[in-house]
């Protein structure tokens, strides 16, 4: 297997955008060009679209090749479009590290966009229900909302969290939001402000909740042997795993508890022979307050029970145990399902090249997890980055 | 010019009708038809593999356990208890903002996850905050009327 490494990245603001698709996927472009001045995009020979929907949202499919025009390359290698619901960044970056690692493609580009809102929310909600087993869960009432509110009250119940802890986690993703320009939404919040909100899914409020988001990145990703052509800071894709164990409600067991996710995480640690200690930046998949607290458990960054203690403690800031979220994590950024991924690799990528606001800036970090999930917290990968080259 | 003249409304699609699949002109839709035809008769019913006697559920034309193709349905026990509750208050999907804000529940009926499952039900009569985790309910059978004169069978809980 060759060293893989991120020599680029670009992304464009999240939010309710006035621009469709074909507009995020330019934008992102764009971005990533004007980041790798070096390219002539003739080398691109793989491109990898991170996108969930766009059948439903944009009313468009066969987008790769669509997407490939748009950015004005001819790939040679491979031309795919990759779905998995709210991972579908994080797995597009997977399979570019894979081609360009066994050395079917040299140079590839990872795209991930996401358009998501319009006059139709409900129809936004009409397929991000159908994310679960629609035909015999989904079909009984719920989107993401309900099913994290669910895990929620059975955290509270087993483990004593409390209303204000899961409050606590968004207010962190605002403190760091709010110095993102890109995130959707680049404000401080308060706790107070959290605990009144309009409840979408009780216990959690429109703020435990991340957005509905339109937004695209994009990552140039590349071999050893080239990294130094196009970057003097490349971003080394250690590599890592994915998991999923169940997919219905009647596989989950208990909900609160996510084994799948755990055993992952043991078997990344295990294999890159590392511990949660040696983990200095984690992004990871705060698409509800309470799955931040979750994952600091199962990550390992605290015992199993202890997330609410964690992020009081503050343990999970920027000085603390772990920085989790630099960006604002989905919270504060948004959640363009396609682009989240990405969108993560290219927090890691500007984090490793000190390139971020240094209010949100964890100086000194060498060693990056990204965390996905997707589906009823069915299915979860971890992505590890590292400034030191394996 | 010319003009060309579009239609205010369409039909109730598939991929927007949350029971689409069991919408059959008859049982060649869906191999586990009989899961529909049982519900329609007032039984929510799981498979019980007839080798290895394990119960599964969703329906699926072969054991999830063993992969027997030979399977029995049995009934879900009456009583059960809710395992965690929320509900859906905002960010309805198509066709359920016609009859939201509802409960939401998960329970647990029968031994789980040996013998028994852990299913979700929307809840209609109750509200949120006079639910706690433990509370027993029973399931009851929710007829959904529409478009037009199709019926067709789906299952809720109740408190009891």
């Amino acid at each position: 297997m060759r060293k893989v490494a991120i020599v680029g990245a670009g992304i464009t603001k999240f939010g309710r955008r006035d621009a469709n698709w074909r507009d995020l996927v330019v934008e992102a472009g764009k971005a990533l060009f004007d980041d790798v001045p070096n390219l002539d995009r003739n080398e691109v020979d793989s491109l990898f679209v991170g996108s969930a929907y766009p059948e439903r949202w944009a009313n468009t499919a066969h987008v790769a090749p669509m997407a490939a025009e748009l950015l004005g390359i001819k790939p040679r290698r491979i031309v795919a479009k990759v779905e998995s619901a709210c991972q579908s960044g994080a797995i597009a970056i997977r399979y570019a590290w894979l081609s360009v690692a066994s050395g079917l493609s040299d140079v590839a580009i990872v795209l991930g966009v996401e358009k998501m809102t319009s006059k139709f929310m409900n129809l936004t909600q009409s397929t991000m229900y159908i994310v679960g087993d629609r035909e015999f869960d989904t079909v009984n009432g719920f989107t993401a909302p309900p099913f994290f509110a669910m895990v929620a009250q059975r955290h509270m119940h087993l483990y004593g969290t409390t209303r204000e802890q899961l409050a606590m986690v968004r207010v962190k993703a605002g403190e760091y939001g709010s110095e993102n320009p890109y995130a959707q939404f680049n404000r401080k919040v308060t706790m107070e402000e959290v605990l009144k909100a309009r409840l979408v899914a009780p216990p959690l409020g429109l703020f435990d909740c991340s957005g509905i988001t339109d937004g695209a990145a994009a990552l140039l990703i590349t071999s050893e042997e080239r990294a130094r052509k196009y970057t003097d800071t490349p971003v080394w894709i250690l590599g890592g795993f994915q998991r999923t164990i169940h997919n219905s409600i009647n596989e989950a067991g208990e909900i609160a508890d996510w084994l799948s996710l755990r055993q992952l995480a043991k078997d990344v640690y295990d294999h890159f022979k590392i511990t949660p200690d040696d983990i200095d930046i984690a992004e990871v998949h705060d698409c509800f307050t309470i799955s931040e607290i979750v994952e600091y458990e199962e990550l390992g960054f605290c015992k199993k029970g202890e997330g609410g203690k964690f992020i009081e403690e503050g343990q999970s800031y920027i000085g603390g145990k772990v920085a989790v979220n630099p960006s604002g994590g989905l919270l504060a950024c948004g959640h363009p399902l396609g682009a989240t991924g990405v969108r993560q690799a290219w927090e890691i990528t500007m984090q490793f090249r000190g390139q971020v606001p240094r209010k949100r800036c964890v100086a000194g970090a060498e060693l990056a997890l990204a965390h996905n999930l997707s589906g009823l917290a069915c299915m979860h990968s971890i992505m590890l980055y590292s400034l030191k080259k394996p | 010019m010319k003009e060309i003249r579009l239609p205010d409304t369409v039909p109730l699609l598939p991929i927007i009708d949350p029971w689409s699949q069991q919408d059959p002109e008859g049982p060649d839709s869906t191999r586990v038809y009989e899961f529909y035809k049982n519900l329609s008769e007032g039984r929510l019913t799981v498979q019980r593999c007839k080798k290895c006697r394990k119960i599964f559920y969703p329906p699926q034309p072969a054991c999830k356990h063993c992969y027997s193709t030979e399977y029995e349905w049995i009934d879900v026990p009456k009583v059960g208890e809710i395992f965690s509750f929320t509900a859906m208050l905002l960010g309805f999907p198509m066709v359920f903002e016609t009859f939201a804000p509802f409960v939401i529940a998960i329970a647990r009926f029968g031994n789980y996850p040996e013998n028994g499952v852990q299913i979700a039900g929307m809840m209609f009569d109750v509200k949120y905050e006079e639910l706690k985790i433990g509370d027993k309910v029973t399931w009851d059978i929710l007829r959904i009327r529409g478009p037009g004169e199709k019926v067709r069978y789906w299952y809720y809980f109740k408190k009891l």
